[in-house]
C-alpha cells in the first residue's frame, strides 16, 4: 500500500455501472481523503444510492474499479462491511425492539464479544446523548432521536468510514444542527464521512462536495473552490444582489437587459450574473427609470445553489444538444 | 354529500383498478373453490385393496372377480397370508384387506354358510365405512339365488382395525397436526423477509458483515421451536383430551415433523424473498393452505378425490405427511412402513431448500 492510498479512505476510477441498457453511473472517478466530510449531491434518481450501494461491496460496479479503505468493492465486499457503517433515510432499525435491543443486536451482527460491546454501548450511547431514552421502544422516538440511534449502531464497530444516504431528510433544523455537530466531533476523530444530502447549507458544511447529474459525477471539490468555476464566476462577470420592493417584475425586467447573464429570486432580492463593464450606479439607475424602488444592489459570491444550479442547466442543455 | 360519494367512489375504482390482485382474490379464489367443492365426490372409489385368497378355488375366484370390477376397490395384491395384509394395511399401503378363508369353495357347493374376513383400516372412518357397505354389497349380491330359496348364505366378518369405535377425533386430529404445521412453518417463514424488507430494516443487515445463512437459520430457528411445540400441545390435547391413543413412536414423530417443517420453511422463504410486500406474501402463502387444507386427505379422503386434483394434491407435502402422521399414530407404523411417503418428504425437502437458498443468495446481493 503507498502512502497516498492510506492518506484516502475512499477512491473511485471510471466505475460504471449499468442496470441493462440503463447506465446508472457513467465513468465516475472521484476520492475522498481520510478524516473528510464528503458530501454528494444531486437530484434523486442521478445515482447516489447507486455510487453508495457499490462503496459498500454491495453492487459491483460494471467496469472501473473501486476502493475503500484500500479494499476491492468487487472481491471484498464482506470486509468492507466490516469496517464501515451505514445509516439510511428510511429509519431502519427495529422499531419493535428498544433502543438498548437495537444497539445490542447490532453489536453482536458486528461480532463484537460481549464485554467489548458493552464497553462500546456505554460509549455510543454517551456521544449520542441517547441515554435517557435507552428502554424505550425505537418505533416511538422523534425522527430526530430516531437518526442519532441509527448512527449510534452504525458507530458500535467503531467504522473508519460511515455512509449517511440522506440523514437528516424529515428532521427538524435543531435535530439537524445536532446530528451535524456529532459528524463534525467525530470526523475531527479521524471517521471519513460520505454523505448524500438535498439541503445546501449542509453541503456547505461538508469538506469536500460533488455533484453528480444524470449519472454522471459533474464536478467535485471543496466547496470555496467550486464557487470559483469558470463557468460559475466567468472571469468578465460578476454576481449582485438586488433588494428592491418587487422581485417578481424586477426579475422579469432584468432578463431583457443585454448584460444580465442570469437572474433568479432569493427572498427580498434578486440574484443576477451581470458584465463586469457594467456598474452597480448603472443598474440602480435603470432600474429607477423603469419604475422600481431599490433598496441596495450589492456584489455577492456565488453560492452552492448557483454552482448546482448552473451546472445542472449546462450538463442539461448540452445533452440536449448532443441529442 | 354526493360530490364526496362521487369523488371517493371514483378514487376506489382506480384503487382496484391498479391493484388486480384484490379483484383476482374476489372473483376468481371463489371459482377456483366452487369448481373444487363441486368436483369432490365424497363417495371413495379405487381403495387399496389386499385380497388374501386361502382357498384358490373357481368360488374364490368368482369373488374376487366381483370385488376387482366393482369401482370402489383396487386390487394391488393377491396373497395366501393374512399377516402379509395386516402388514399392508398398517404401512398404509392398502386400506382394505379381504380374507376367503379355506374351504370356502367347499361351503359354497355343499351348500353351507360360508365367511368372509374383512380387514378394514379404521382410521378414516369414511372410508372404511363405505368400504365394509360395498363389501356387503357385493355379498348380498351373491347370496340373492341362495336367499330365493333360503339356502345358507356368506356372511361378513369385518374387523375394524386400529380405530374400532369409529371415531372422528382419531383420525381428524393427527390431520389437524400437519395443517397446523403448516401455518406455523409457511406463513411465518414467509412472513420472515418480506418484513425486514418492507420496513427498511433488511437494507442496514445488508451492509453489516452479516452471513446470509446463519441470517436465515437464526429467523427459521424460532418458528422451529415454536412448531415443534405447537405439535407437543396438540400430541398432548389429543392423548388426554380426547383419549386418542398414539401407538407408534413418539421420537419418530417429532422427527417427521422437522422433516416437514423444513420444506415448508424453504417454501416460505422463497415466497418471502419474491413478494414485495407482506399483504401479498400473506395472500400467496393463504393460497397455498387451502389446497393443503382440501386436497391432502385431510377433510375428504384422498381417495375420493377425481384424479386432476389428486395429481394437485400430490404436489402437496402436507399430503405426505398426514398419512405419516395418521400411521404414526393410530397403525404403529414404523419408518420402514412408511418410506415411500417420506421419500417423497425428504425428496420436496431437498428441492425446496435448494431453490430457497438459491432465491436468498440472489435477494443478498
Amino acid at each position: 500500500m503507498t502512502a497516498d492510498a492510506t492518506e484516502l479512505a475512499i477512491r473511485v476510477s471510471a466505475v460504471t455501472r449499468r442496470f441493462g441498457t440503463f447506465e446508472a453511473l457513467r465513468d465516475v472517478t472521484m476520492d475522498v481523503p481520510t478524516g473528510t466530510i464528503f458530501g454528494l449531491l444531486g437530484p434523486n434518481g442521478s445515482g447516489k444510492s447507486t455510487l453508495i450501494r457499490i462503496l459498500c461491496g454491495l453492487l459491483a460496479p460494471s467496469s472501473g474499479s473501486a476502493e475503500v479503505l484500500g479494499l476491492n468493492v468487487a472481491t471484498q465486499g464482506e470486509e468492507i462491511r466490516r469496517r464501515i457503517g451505514y445509516v439510511s433515510q428510511k429509519f431502519s432499525l427495529y422499531e419493535g425492539l428498544t433502543v438498548r435491543e437495537n444497539l445490542e443486536f447490532f453489536g453482536r451482527v458486528y461480532r463484537l464479544p460481549a464485554k467489548r460491546l458493552r464497553e462500546r454501548f456505554d460509549t455510543v450511547v454517551a456521544l449520542t446523548h441517547i441515554g435517557p431514552y435507552v428502554d424505550r421502544r425505537a418505533g416511538v422516538l422523534s425522527g430526530g432521536w430516531k437518526q442519532r440511534l441509527a448512527l449510534g449502531a452504525a458507530l458500535l464497530h467503531e467504522p473508519r468510514v460511515l455512509f449517511l444516504d440522506e440523514p437528516t431528510a424529515g428532521i427538524d433544523p435543531v435535530a439537524r444542527r445536532e446530528l451535524w455537530d456529532l459528524l463534525f466531533e467525530l470526523a475531527g476523530r479521524g471517521v471519513t464521512f460520505f454523505v448524500t444530502t438535498h439541503y445546501m447549507d449542509e453541503a456547505e458544511r461538508c469538506g469536500r462536495v460533488g455533484y453528480i447529474f444524470n449519472s454522471k459525477l459533474l464536478v467535485t471539490g471543496t466547496p470555496e473552490s467550486l464557487k470559483e468555476l469558470p463557468q460559475i464566476s466567468p472571469p468578465d462577470a460578476r454576481r449582485i444582489d438586488i433588494e428592491t420592493h418587487q422581485p417578481p417584475r424586477a426579475l422579469m425586467w432584468l432578463r431583457t437587459r443585454p448584460y444580465c447573464q442570469s437572474a433568479t429570486i432569493f427572498g427580498q432580492s434578486v440574484h443576477a450574473v451581470v458584465s463586469r463593464d457594467v456598474t452597480d450606479e448603472r443598474i440602480v439607475f435603470e432600474l429607477r427609470q423603469a419604475g422600481f424602488l431599490v433598496a441596495k444592489v450589492q456584489g455577492i459570491r456565488a453560492s452552492l445553489e448557483d454552482v448546482f444550479v448552473k451546472l445542472t442547466e449546462d450538463a442539461a442543455n448540452q445533452q440536449a444538444a448532443g441529442a | 354529500m354526493w360530490f364526496s360519494f362521487y369523488a371517493i367512489f371514483r378514487k376506489e375504482l382506480l384503487h382496484l383498478r391498479r391493484d388486480p390482485s384484490t379483484v383476482r382474490l374476489v372473483l376468481f379464489v371463489p371459482l377456483i373453490q366452487l369448481w373444487l367443492f363441486g368436483s369432490i365426490d365424497q363417495t371413495v372409489h379405487d381403495v387399496a385393496t389386499v385380497v388374501v385368497d386361502q382357498d384358490r378355488s373357481t368360488e374364490s375366484r368368482l369373488f374376487i372377480d366381483g370385488l376387482k370390477a366393482s369401482r370402489t376397490f383396487k386390487v394391488i395384491a393377491l396373497t395366501t397370508s393374512p399377516e402379509e395384509a395386516r402388514s399392508e394395511i398398517r404401512s398404509g399401503h392398502a386400506r382394505v384387506a379381504v380374507v376367503i378363508p379355506p374351504r370356502f369353495h367347499g361351503q359354497r357347493v355343499r351348500p353351507e354358510p360360508a365367511q368372509i374376513l374383512v380387514l378394514i383400516d379404521g382410521s378414516d372412518s369414511t372410508l372404511s365405512a363405505q368400504a365394509l357397505a360395498s363389501v356387503n354389497g357385493l355379498v348380498s349380491a351373491r347370496n340373492l339365488p341362495w336367499n330365493a330359496t333360503v339356502g345358507p348364505s356368506i356372511a361378513v366378518q369385518p374387523v375394524i382395525l386400529f380405530n374400532p369405535e369409529g371415531r372422528t377425533a382419531n383420525y381428524i386430529i393427527p390431520g389437524l397436526i400437519s395443517v397446523l404445521l403448516m401455518t406455523v412453518g409457511l406463513a411465518l417463514a414467509a412472513g420472515s423477509i418480506v418484513v425486514e424488507r418492507e420496513r427498511g430494516t433488511f437494507e442496514q443487515l445488508l451492509v453489516t458483515p452479516i452471513h446470509p445463512v446463519g441470517l436465515v437459520l437464526g429467523k427459521l430457528a424460532p418458528y422451529l421451536g415454536l412448531g415443534l411445540l405447537e405439535m407437543a400441545i396438540v400430541l398432548l390435547a389429543m392423548r388426554f383430551g380426547f383419549q386418542v391413543p398414539i401407538r407408534g413412536s413418539i421420537f419418530l414423530l417429532f422427527a417427521m415433523a422437522i422433516l416437514y417443517l423444513m420444506p415448508l420453511f424453504a417454501m416460505g422463504l422463497l415466497i418471502s424473498t419474491r413478494a414485495t410486500t407482506q399483504m401479498e406474501s400473506m395472500q400467496i402463502s393463504q393460497s397455498l393452505m387451502l389446497p393443503s387444507v382440501l386436497l391432502s386427505g385431510y377433510i375428504f379422503p384422498f381417495e375420493s378425490l377425481p384424479l386432476f386434483l389428486k395429481a394437485l394434491g400430490s404436489l402437496l407435502p402436507t399430503t405426505y405427511m398426514i398419512r405419516i402422521m395418521r400411521g404414526i399414530i393410530l397403525r404403529d407404523a414404523t419408518l420402514m412402513d412408511l418410506l415411500p411417503d417420506v421419500a417423497v418428504l425428504g425428496g420436496m425437502c431437498v428441492v425446496m431448500v435448494l431453490a430457497a437458498a438459491r432465491s436468498i443468495r440472489k435477494v443478498a446481493q
